[in-house]
């Protein structure tokens, strides 16, 4: 399998005053093109701080990070912005769409920064909203607010898509669909996905899963027989 | 407890409420400066006028015999009238480049409680013995004189010798001018003296005043005793009568107070009104922002009351910093800037008054406009039930806008071009105050450049484009044009020479009159031109006459209309003479009309008079020329226009420098306004621009969602400016509109492009220091938190 992501030891370290806090220890991993993994952790486990250090939106106090052999590590915030402007796609647990831009025109705000964007249309059929285009966020329900944001991470065609409990605000039915489209990611278009969740149900679907206590990946589980996530109850 | 978290609260935007406190010391230190140098400067003016006593109206004539006086002093409502010999003379100074001039008033030494009495500064009284005088002090020390130096004055060419013993200030001549042409004072060309009468007589060898001084009865109009008075007056030669308000001193003085208090008045409310409109917005922000701190101190049992002047306490804590500093800083500038003045405005001083109480009004204005717009931003607390508070406001929601229903210019936008635009409507108060502050920015600088551009224009073109000769000799009487022009003209290195009648006259148009000067000048002069408001000169029609635009409006005249004339100068005159007006021309200085001379001539049947000429010399050639005539019993003044010319460049140049602070006052208002509602957009919208840097936005391309906003909003604003700059340059053109000048409300591009740059820098400006707060953005943290 293809490697497109390579850590060694990343440490972040919060210095509080006199306190230091540890949210990640000597963390080592790789990320392989097209797999689905999802991190499992206690609430303060680090499970945030990792993903923002692999998307670019914090770095490491120690250790390397490498994307596609270009060290992440030691790079700028300039390098830093045009990473996650081209390789990267986010999803939150809180939406965070504009309030005063339409669904479509949401997405088309990070497909006009994107080299090789999705067309829009497309997004919004695959994820049901097509006749939802010219409303505006107020408009939306919580899962039609969480399917554009997706919809808007994806538009990017990043290479990795990280999604920090995606589905922490949504309800049962509506999880399952933003899983559907989140694993199709990753099968059909052969890109990386890496999903937080409090929610041990959803790890079924990954090709691996990684466990983190008190700031450490203390585990990480393969998992050669992924479920489909419309076969995932909780 | 709150105190500590209002100080860190204030820490945390201390940007925004530093600008806030430097409009408002700005705003209090104008106040307290300029009501206090009104306040010194009036002081000064009553004590002077009271003690010297200070005359209530001005009249010349021809001549009156000294027993005349008795008669008038009779006149119900006149309390004092004093008769005068005023007299202009050169000065011998043959060494000096410039003609000097002294205005010789009599004076009465026997008589107690004199009228216009002077003030001596330093020196011995007068005597009716012996050749002596008192001069105004700013002459004195232009001289360089010294107690007991001998003056040499030249009384129908012949040198007279007349002793100095004393100096000291007149409040007749605060404001010394010697020709209202003039505009401002020039001790070293013209000063004031005072002559005991009886040496005015032989020096003059003269029985008859020719200037009248008079004082009213308390309750007393001068409009009572006009009619009285001008009917008495005409037999001995009435030149013109006029109240106090138009005597030349005292009017500029008044204009001067005028315009200082309008400026003490207009001035800080703009500014106090961009201070609070900064605090509302960031006030309202912060109550927002803090709603849930807000909920839990009323769920802690904290009243309404607590939580409101806690918040309250932020405007308080502002305004009474900024009044503080604004008004001790003022009280700093008053003396420098009341001495400014004094430099042109020859008062003695007073003594500084109480300077407390502009403290405490500054403080109380400061006050009232900061607390005012607090409330207005915190009233919201009062609505808030705790539970409600505790939850987090209704997001906002978009809607599309009118804009939109524009394909074309809608099309032409990016996304975030889209978010901007959208956005002007989703915070409107906001939005107005961004629209209201750059309109004022640029608004005040098209303004004060226009007015620079203006004056400069006036005077310039005065000495430039209408007055071309380079000399001008005034006659003590008029002469016959022809024979003199020959004599001028044979000079050796006088290229040109015209002559120029100058006639007083009285001009009605039914019950409208006004004492104006005729100006008759040769057809197709070469030596003064006269311009329409295009700057295209003018032919002077063979009959009829021009008026300035200011005169034909005082007159109610216009093309067509035929005009009275009146004039002392003529006996026997037959006042119902008409003269038809054929043309209105703008006139910047003074207040003229315009005659053909040879048409005047023939209107007046006065035969070929001139009262002066005007002259093209070879420079060389001047200093011989005037020193030829300048002893001349029939020259009264020569006057060299490269002098003036260059007198007037030096008084600009100072002047120039106020544009330069009004302009940076343009800048700081702008500064102010854009950075503190950028910071606080940054920070309501913390969420969204982080959104966009997590989508791989740079951090520039993150501003221009909030720069595109203020620009578009920006140039409204600067469009909606100009009509505004209009309306304060009509304001100040009808405010300063007198006899001596009139402005006309014309903005020139160039001081439109030129407000345009400085608002345009003053918003950029404030936009890179507010872009700081965007690349300071956490995302990590911003997105962390609950929506
Ligand atoms: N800015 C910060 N300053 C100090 N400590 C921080 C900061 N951000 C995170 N931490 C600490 O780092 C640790 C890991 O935080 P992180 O947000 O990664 O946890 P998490 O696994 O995502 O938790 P949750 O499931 O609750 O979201 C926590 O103990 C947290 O207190
Ligand atoms: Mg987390």
């Amino acid at each position: 399998m293809e490697t497109i992501m390579v850590a060694k030891n990343l440490t972040k370290t919060y210095q509080m005053g006199e306190v230091k806090v540890e949210a990640l220890k000597e963390a080592s991993f790789e990320l392989y093109k097209g797999e689905l993994v999802v991190v499992l952790g206690p609430s303060g486990s680090g499970k945030s701080t990792l993903l923002n250090i692999i998307g670019g939106m914090d770095q490491a106090t120690s250790g390397e990070l490498y994307y596609l052999n270009k060290p992440l590590h030691t790079a700028n915030s300039k390098e830093l912005t045009l990473y996650r402007r081209h390789d990267v796609g986010f999803v939150f647990q809180f939406y965070n769409l504009m309030p005063n831009l339409t669904a479509y025109e949401n997405i088309n705000l990070a497909a006009q920064i994107a080299k090789d964007p999705l067309p829009i249309k497309e997004l919004l059929e695959k994820v049901g909203l097509a006749n939802r285009a010219d409303h505006f966020p107020s408009q939306l329900s919580g899962g039609e607010q969480q399917r554009i944001a997706l919809a808007r991470a994806l538009a990017k065609n990043p290479q990795i898509m990280l999604c920090d409990e995606p589905t922490g605000a949504l309800d049962f039915t509506t999880s399952i669909q933003v899983l559907k489209l989140l694993k199709d990611f990753s099968t059909s278009y052969g890109k990386t996905v890496v999903v937080i969740t409090h929610n041990t149900a959803i790890a079924q679907i990954a090709d691996r899963i990684f466990y983190l206590k008190d700031g450490r990946l203390v585990k990480i589980e393969h998992n050669p027989n992924p479920l489909p996530p419309e076969k995932v109850t909780w | 407890m709150l105190r500590k978290k209002m100080l860190r609260d204030l820490k945390e935007n201390k940007g925004t409420y530093l600008a806030c406190i430097v409009v408002m010391i700005l705003g209090i230190m104008v106040f307290t400066a300029f009501s206090l140098v009104v306040d010194n400067l009036k002081i000064s003016q009553k004590s002077f006028y009271t003690e010297q006593n200070f005359a209530d109206g001005f009249a010349q004539v021809e001549a009156l015999p000294f027993s005349a006086i008795g008669n008038l002093q009779n006149i119900k409502g006149i309390k004092q009238i004093e008769g005068r010999i005023v007299k202009d003379v050169q000065v011998y100074a043959p060494q000096s480049q410039e003609n000097i001039y002294l205005r010789l008033v009599s004076m009465d030494p026997s008589k107690e409680n004199r009228l216009n009495d002077f003030l001596l500064e330093k020196g011995t009284p007068l005597s009716n013995k012996t050749m002596n005088i008192w001069v105004d002090n700013k002459f004195f020390e232009a001289q360089n004189l010294k107690l007991n130096d001998k003056l040499e004055i030249i009384v129908n060419g012949k040198i007279r010798e007349l002793k100095v013993v004393g100096f000291g200030k007149s409040p007749e001549f605060i404001y010394a001018l010697r020709t209202t042409a003039d505009l401002y004072p020039s001790p070293e060309t013209f000063g004031i003296a005072f002559v005991p009468i009886e040496i005015m007589e032989k020096i003059f060898v003269t029985g008859v005043y020719n200037d009248l001084v008079f004082s009213l009865e308390p309750g007393v109009d001068f409009e009572d005793i006009e009619d009285t008075l001008e009917y008495k007056l005409k037999p001995y030669g009435l030149r013109s009568l006029i109240p106090r308000k138009d005597q030349v001193s005292h009017s500029l003085l008044e204009m001067e107070i005028t315009s200082l208090e309008t400026m003490a008045r207009v001035m800080p409310v703009m500014f106090l009104g961009i201070a609070a409109m900064i605090l509302y917005i960031t006030l309202k922000r912060l109550i927002e922002q803090q709603r849930g701190q807000i909920g839990i101190l009323k769920a802690f049992g904290y009243t309404r009351g607590e939580i409101l002047s806690h918040y309250l306490s932020y405007p308080l804590v502002i305004a009474l910093s900024g009044s503080f500093i604004g008004g001790i800083l003022g009280i700093i500038l008053a003396g420098p800037f009341t001495s400014m003045y004094r430099l042109f405005f020859n008062m003695p001083e007073a003594p500084d008054n109480f300077s407390i109480l502009y403290l405490i009004l500054g403080i109380v204005l400061s006050l009232t406009f900061a607390l005012g717009a607090g409330y207005q931003g915190c009233k919201n607390i009062l609505k808030l039930e705790p539970a409600q508070a505790l939850r987090p406001p209704s997001p906002p929601s978009g809607r599309r806008i009118l804009l939109e229903r524009i394909p074309f210019f809608w099309n032409m936008l990016t996304v975030q071009g889209m978010m901007a635009v959208r956005n002007i409507s989703r915070n409107k108060g906001r939005s107005f105050f961004i629209f209201v502050g750059i309109m004022f920015c640029f608004a005040i600088t098209a303004f004060t450049w226009s007015m620079n551009d203006l004056i400069q224009k006036m005077l310039f073109d005065q000495y430039e484009k209408v007055e071309v000769y380079d000399l001008k000799i005034s006659l003590s009487q008029s002469v016959d044009a022809k024979a003199v022009s020959r004599e001028l003209s044979s000079f050796p290195g006088v290229n040109r020479a015209e002559p120029m009648a100058e006639i007083p006259v009285t001009l009605k148009n039914k019950w409208l009159e006004k004492d104006v000067v005729i100006l008759g000048l040769p057809p197709n002069s070469h030596l003064y031109n006269i311009l329409d408001a295009e700057g295209n000169s003018v032919e002077l029609p063979d009959k009829g006459i021009l008026l300035s635009e200011r005169l034909a409006s005082l007159l109610n005249a216009s093309l067509g209309t035929k005009l009275n004339v009146d004039t002392p100068l003529i006996e026997d005159w037959d006042s119902t003479k008409q003269v038809e007006v054929r043309g209105i021309i703008p006139q910047y200085v003074g207040i003229n009309a315009y005659m053909n001379i040879n048409a005047l001539q023939e209107f007046l049947k006065a035969g070929p008079l001139a009262t002066s000429f005007m002259l093209t010399t070879e420079k060389e050639r001047v200093i011989p020329l005037k020193e030829k005539y300048r002893e001349s019993a029939l020259v009264a003044s020569i006057e060299a226009k490269e002098e003036s010319f260059k007198k007037l460049q030096e008084l600009m140049a100072s002047y120039g420098s106020f544009i330069y602070i009004y302009a940076l006052i343009g800048v700081i208002i702008g500064f102010a306004i854009i950075y503190s509602s950028s910071v606080i957009t940054v920070s309501e919208r913390s969420r969204e621009l982080a959104s966009m840097m997590v989508l791989g936005m740079t951090p520039a391309e993150v501003l221009s969602v909030v720069t595109f906003e203020q620009w578009f909003l920006g140039l409204g604003a600067m469009i909606a400016g100009i009509p505004m700059s209009k309306l304060m340059l009509t304001g100040i053109a009808q405010a300063i509109e007198s006899d001596i000048f009139s402005m006309p409300v014309v903005i020139s591009p160039t001081s439109y492009l030129l407000a345009l740059i400085i608002t345009a820098i003053s918003i950029w400006l404030a936009q890179q220091a507010a872009a700081g707060k965007i690349k300071k953005l956490s995302l990590v943290e911003v997105l962390k938190e609950r929506e």
